[in-house]
């Protein structure tokens, strides 16, 4: 297995471990100590677990020095060094990219890494996409050191309950860099005493992994695309090939939404672009075609409803908290309607009926009984109803304008125009959010044409500023 | 609710047990112990002779604590020590007063610098009276990487009280060694002896060969034959004029005598062509040194090195002769000393100058100001001392190497496309601390931002993102007070949030007594989570019992009221609305003095340590079992993550929707859930979206309910709720 050299060993072998709180680094380290100890190597182990808490990074540090008894203490030190450290296990990407940061990693180092990201709070807080992008971290790990071996914990463990921490053990013991046997190994992890089972089920799964070299398989992050009935064929056909697996999806939506109709009403609103769109990319008529679908399906009471009492939706619900089909399920569903979400049911004669409702009516509805989700589906079969009302109304008036604008822009650049098209991600969320999205729209669009002829620079300016805002954390602007 | 879960706690203290530790404290002569370095150092007290031992929790010691309040009938009571997890530092310090006129040995322990800070009243009169069984201050130096204070140094309160302080080098063996000769220092000195332990020493794994305990002459199984009155120990006058010459003239010369003696600080010689340079380090980062002249090419692994090292395990106060030894005839020295400012090396600049040593002192002028001496700096400020000190030969080897390191490392980090992101401690999944912050954040959504003072321990937090809500942070237990000035200069009421931990260490009195006696239109909110739990789940007054399992329960609440405390509320920190409504009525309350909100929901870490097991069990055994989560319906989800402000929660997270309508990706609850409800309730409270939904399975369920439940179900499929 590993190249144990004959002559004295001139320095002890160094292990950094990144975790974050709660992923059992510490119990990993511990496992090392005692195997390093039960198969007679001196050894040192040290970490800074600093405040208890979840989710803060931390990091364990290991060093082992590879001679049994040997003559003359070896020194033992606290700190990793740079071009010293032969193992960097990170149980999350990013922390290996922290340790090439923080010039731990040169190509001296085996970087062990799982591969599925634990997302900062940094990157959740984004109103956009705020996630660092981890294939060129990956990537850079690869450059960086001397081997990379990737650990998809979830693919590895299968069907076991093996753990993250016991997996990479494994594959810290499959990379032949430390003297340690995986007997000497699973004794330490059965003296431990805790889930000896799975965690000697993880273990192995890790030494596998490692010693074969399994490359983790490509997370499956393709988007799916719904297929148009047949009947609309001839409708879709007018459009560039590159358009037509967005707009076949978008009238799946809407005919799921509304019906037939409506998703014709979204081609014919779609045709006014491409009918302007001159670029051979036809990004815009792409761009157009997610958005409008998007938005035309505006997410009102009787939308959520709908996706609510969806087929299939308990039993999913069931897989998730991983119970059969017969165990009895509650479930409960958060809503507060304000007036706005009211207005989406009534018809708009009837809309001054509706009071102010300024802090919503608190609803937990039961969805997992008959009673509860009778009054769900009841709501979702008003469907026919919708285009009666307010909201509706409004939302349509919104989509025009909207849709004017960007043809608008069109008549002046590209650039602009597809920007235009992006603004539709201020119609997005409930309550607030959405009011104030939909506000801000109306606000830019008032007198769109004349401030275009005024300032063409400075609109572009801010339409991009308002895409940027609405792709950041709100806390920091 | 008033102090509800106190009680429920009490009888459910079993949550942790360190019976493997103590096997290892009460190891016999010969025996090999294996483990920690802080249990080590308390096995090395053990060893000692001790009478008594105590402290106040906080990283990185307060295993030495918790393992001995676990020991109670294996170790304290055969042995007779007395043991005490004080109310606070300043406690816990004024224990040692025990061995002012006693011959008995004793040792007390908490986090420092902040730690010593809060003792310094006591310490300060401990140093002057002096002390006759030996004391020791064990000192979990919470520095650099991982710690969660202020970095000072703790070398200054050695010099101002005149403390003698021992900072060892980290090998096991040694380090026991010196815990066990510093009870030799301080009854040679009648000094207390200041043992100083890095957070990573700490946690060091190491081993030792035992000795057998040593029962102490006098312990509570054998007290003391009588009391002892000796007024030249009180501190007034003039015993205090005698007590300062004494420190001088006697005690630290004592103190310097007997590390002579005892080779307290070590001389690790050079090479005979390296004799007219040598490095001075402390103990602590001894390894450190040895480490990097590894890398430089000029030691071996074993510590053999071409030059000579000068080790102070005593580093305060410094012994002259054995400076003047080493420097006599070396052209420089190189100080290590981490921290600032660099009292030892401009005390050895001093020694050498009034002794009229030519040798040049360096320091700080190679080695960094300010930060921790991990291995990386200890070798750039080794490398430049032996480039421009040492032999020709040395010096090219070092600066080759130096830069040979730095090269690869720099090729190394060139590939990173962008910066980590930052991942700072923040909130546990289900923590109620965290609903609290999420209304505080919505109130000012309402009102305004006003300014809140925060204490220490995890409500801190709430100061960093999602939630940007604590302005300042002064003290354990001083948000209240800190708060005083703010609100008048502000024109709102002071705002302060503090920890039941907070509460019992200072801010009954520093902070409610203060409010109360001087009228402070103040909201105090008392976040009662039933421990001190940032530092790892201890006991409080008020969680119910003592360390050692004691029932003992002091109230919050009957505290406030006992000073006269009329405005008092609770809220269950989970039901997010009520809470928010609460909050501003204190807020408006503005003629009422102290408004005092409770929130008393347990540490949620507490509580899952609590019922995993007994869940699991009650499923093995077929009971019925409720299991919750929450969950979002990924397509009711628009991707803004407006829940993710008003959480935090590590398992709501982010999740690539497979919709290719969606622009950015979606919220998702992970496994991890507690279902402690907040990501439902602020969606509710800030009408966000109806996204969320709480899943209840009720596993193993009745005969009854299970019937019920296939009637529903059979409802259910005829409306079409299955694919």
């Amino acid at each position: 297995m590993n190249e144990i050299t004959t002559t004295t060993p001139d320095r002890p072998i160094c292990v950094l471990l990144g975790a974050l709180g709660g992923q059992g680094g510490g119990v990993l380290i511990d496992w090392l100590v005692n195997s390093a100890k039960r198969a007679g190597y001196p050894a040192q182990a040290t970490s800074t677990p600093g405040v208890a808490q979840r989710t803060g990074a931390t990091t364990y540090y290991f060093e082992l020095f590879p001679e049994k008894n040997p003559i003359e203490s070896p020194i033992f030190t606290f700190f990793p060094a740079s071009d010293d450290l032969d193992i960097m296990i990170a149980m999350e990407p990013t922390e290996a990219g922290r340790a090439i940061e923080r010039g731990f990693v040169t190509d001296f180092t085996t970087v062990i890494t799982t591969t599925e990201r634990v997302y900062s709070t940094a990157e959740k807080v984004s109103a956009g996409d705020g996630r660092i992008d981890v294939i060129p971290v990956i990537d850079a790990i690869k450059k960086a050191a001397k081997k990379l071996i990737q650990l998809d914990v979830s693919a590895l463990s299968a069907e076991t309950s093996a753990r993250g921490n016991a997996i990479a053990f494994g594959a810290v013991i499959g990379s032949g860099i430390l003297p340690l046997t995986p007997e000497d190994c699973r004794a330490a992890i059965t003296a431990k005493g805790v889930a000896v089972g799975s965690n000697l089920a993880g273990f192995d799964i890790g030494l596998k992994a490692a010693k074969e070299g399994i490359q983790p398989s490509r997370q499956d992050d393709d988007l799916t695309f719904d297929k148009a009935p047949n009947e609309f064929d001839g409708e879709i056909s007018i459009f560039p090939e590159t358009t037509r697996e967005i707009i076949s999806h978008g009238i799946v939506r809407l005919i799921d939404y509304q019906g037939p109709n409506y998703a014709r009403e979204y081609l014919k609103r779609l045709k006014r672009i491409l009918d302007i769109d001159t670029d051979q990319t036809k990004k815009l008529t792409s761009e157009m075609a997610r958005h409008l679908a998007r938005w035309m399906s505006f997410e009102d009471v009787i939308r959520v409803a709908q996706l609510k009492t969806r087929p299939g939706r308990l039993s999913r619900i069931r897989n998730e908290l991983k119970v059969g089909p017969n165990t009895p399920l509650k479930l409960t569903d958060y809503f507060k309607p304000g007036r706005d979400e009211v207005l989406g049911v009534i018809p708009k004669s009837l809309s001054w009926l509706v009071p102010s409702l300024s802090k919503g009516i608190a609803l937990h509805i039961p969805t997992g009984s008959a009673f509860g989700f009778a009054m769900l589906k009841f709501l979702s079969i008003l469907k026919p109803l919708r285009t009666k009302t307010s909201q509706y109304i409004e939302e349509q008036k919104a989509i025009d304008q909207w849709l004017n604008a960007v043809i608008k822009a069109k008549s002046q650049d590209y650039y602009l125009a597809c920007q235009t098209a992006n603004l539709a991600i201020l119609a997005r969320g409930y309550g607030d959010v959405r009011k104030t999205g939909l506000k801000k729209l109306d606000l830019l669009f008032i007198d769109w044409n004349k401030k275009l002829e005024n300032d063409h620079s400075g609109m572009t300016a801010q339409v991009d500023q308002m895409i940027l805002l609405a792709h950041s954390n709100p806390d920091v602007i | 609710m008033d102090g509800g879960t106190a009680l429920a706690r009490v009888t459910n203290t079993g949550e942790r047990s360190f019976g493997s530790e103590i096997k290892k404290l009460t190891l016999g002569a010969g025996e090999e112990f294996h483990g920690e370095g802080i249990l080590a150092v308390t096995k090395a007290l053990l060893q000692s002779g001790i009478t008594y031992v105590g402290g106040y929790p906080g990283a990185p010691m307060s295993h030495l604590i918790d393992v001995l309040a676990d020991a109670s009938e294996e170790i304290l009571e055969p042995m007779g020590i007395t043991y005490e997890q004080a109310a606070s530092e300043a406690g816990a310090a004024a224990l040692l007063s025990a061995s002012i006129h006693y011959p008995i040995r004793g040792a007390v322990t908490w986090k420092s610098v902040v730690g010593t800070n809060v003792a310094s009243d006591a310490l300060s009169n401990l140093a002057s009276t002096g002390v006759t069984g030996g004391s020791l201050i064990i000192l979990g130096d919470d520095y650099g990487e991982g710690s969660s204070i202020m970095q000072e140094r703790t070398y200054t309160f050695a010099m101002k009280s005149s403390i003698p302080l021992v900072d060892p080098r980290y090998d096991m063996e040694r380090m026991v060694e010196l815990t066990e000769q510093c009870f030799g220092i301080s009854e040679a000195s009648n000094m207390p002896v200041f043992l100083n332990m890095r957070i990573r020493a700490c946690h060091l794994t190491g081993t030792f060969i035992a000795k057998d305990n040593k029962i102490a002459k006098f312990n509570f199984n054998n007290p003391i034959p009588e009391q002892k009155y000796d007024v030249t120990k009180i501190v007034l006058p003039p015993a205090s004029y005698q007590h300062e010459i004494a420190k001088f003239e006697t005690r630290l010369p004592a103190a310097a005598n007997f590390a002579i003696e005892n080779k307290i600080n070590e001389l690790f010689e050079g090479s005979q062509e390296n004799k007219k340079i040598g490095i001075i380090t402390q103990g602590g980062t001894y390894t450190v040194v040895m480490r990097a002249l590894r890398r430089l090419g000029v030691a071996d692994a074993y510590g053999n090195s071409d030059v000579e090292i000068y080790c102070m395990n005593l580093v305060y106060p410094l012994i002259q002769s054995e400076l003047i030894d080493f420097m006599v005839n070396k052209e420089s020295v190189l100080v290590v000393e981490e921290g600032n400012p660099n009292y030892i090396e401009t005390q050895i600049a001093e020694i050498a100058h009034t002794n009229v040593i030519k040798c040049r002192v360096h320091g700080k002028d190679m080695l960094p100001m300010a930060g921790e001496y991990v291995s990386n700096v200890v070798r750039e400020g080794i490398a430049q001392y032996l480039a421009e000190e040492g032999s020709t030969e040395i010096s090219k080897l070092a600066l080759d190497k130096n830069t040979e390191i730095i090269a690869k490392t720099k090729k190394a980090q060139s590939h990173l496309p962008s910066p980590m992101p930052p991942r700072p401690p923040s909130f546990c999944t289900g923590c109620p601390e965290r609903p609290i912050m999420a209304a505080l954040k919505l109130l000012m959504k309402e009102r305004g931002k006003f300014h809140i003072s925060m204490d220490i321990g995890c409500n801190l937090f709430g100061s960093l993102p999602p939630f940007n809500v604590g302005n300042t942070v002064l003290g354990y237990g001083l948000s209240l007070a800190s708060s005083g000035a703010i609100g008048p200069a502000l024109g709102q009421p002071n705002v302060a949030i503090m920890g039941d931990g907070g509460f019992w260490h200072n801010g009954f009195t520093s902070g409610v007594v203060n409010a109360q006696w001087n009228k402070y239109d103040s909201v105090l909110v008392i976040l009662d989570n039933g421990y001190a739990a940032a530092t790892g789940q201890h006991k409080l007054p008020s969680t119910g019992s003592t360390p050692r399992g004691l029932e003992s329960l002091l109230s919050i609440e009957n505290a406030l009221k006992g000073v006269g405390i009329t405005w008092v509320k609770h809220v269950d920190s989970y039901s997010l609305e009520n809470t928010i409504d609460v909050l501003r009525e204190a807020m408006e309350a503005r003629s009422e003095g102290l408004r005092v909100v409770i929130s008393n929901n347990e540490c949620m870490l507490a509580k899952q340590r609590r019922i995993k097991p007994e869940k699991a069990a009650n499923l093995k055994a077929g009971n019925t079992v409720i299991h919750e989560k929450f969950g979002v319906d990924e397509e009711v989800c628009t991707g803004d993550h407006s829940c993710m402000r008003l959480s935090g929660c590590p398992s709501l997270t982010l999740k690539q929707s497979k919709d290719p309508l969606k622009e950015t990706p979606v919220a998702h609850v992970d496994e991890s859930c507690v279902a402690c409800g907040n990501c439902g309730e602020v969606a509710h409270a800030a009408q966000l979206c109806p996204s969320f939904y709480k899943a209840t399975a009720i596993q193993n369920a009745g005969i009854i309910r299970k019937y019920a439940s296939s009637i529903n179900r059979s409802f259910l499929n005829l409306m079409g709720s299955v694919k």
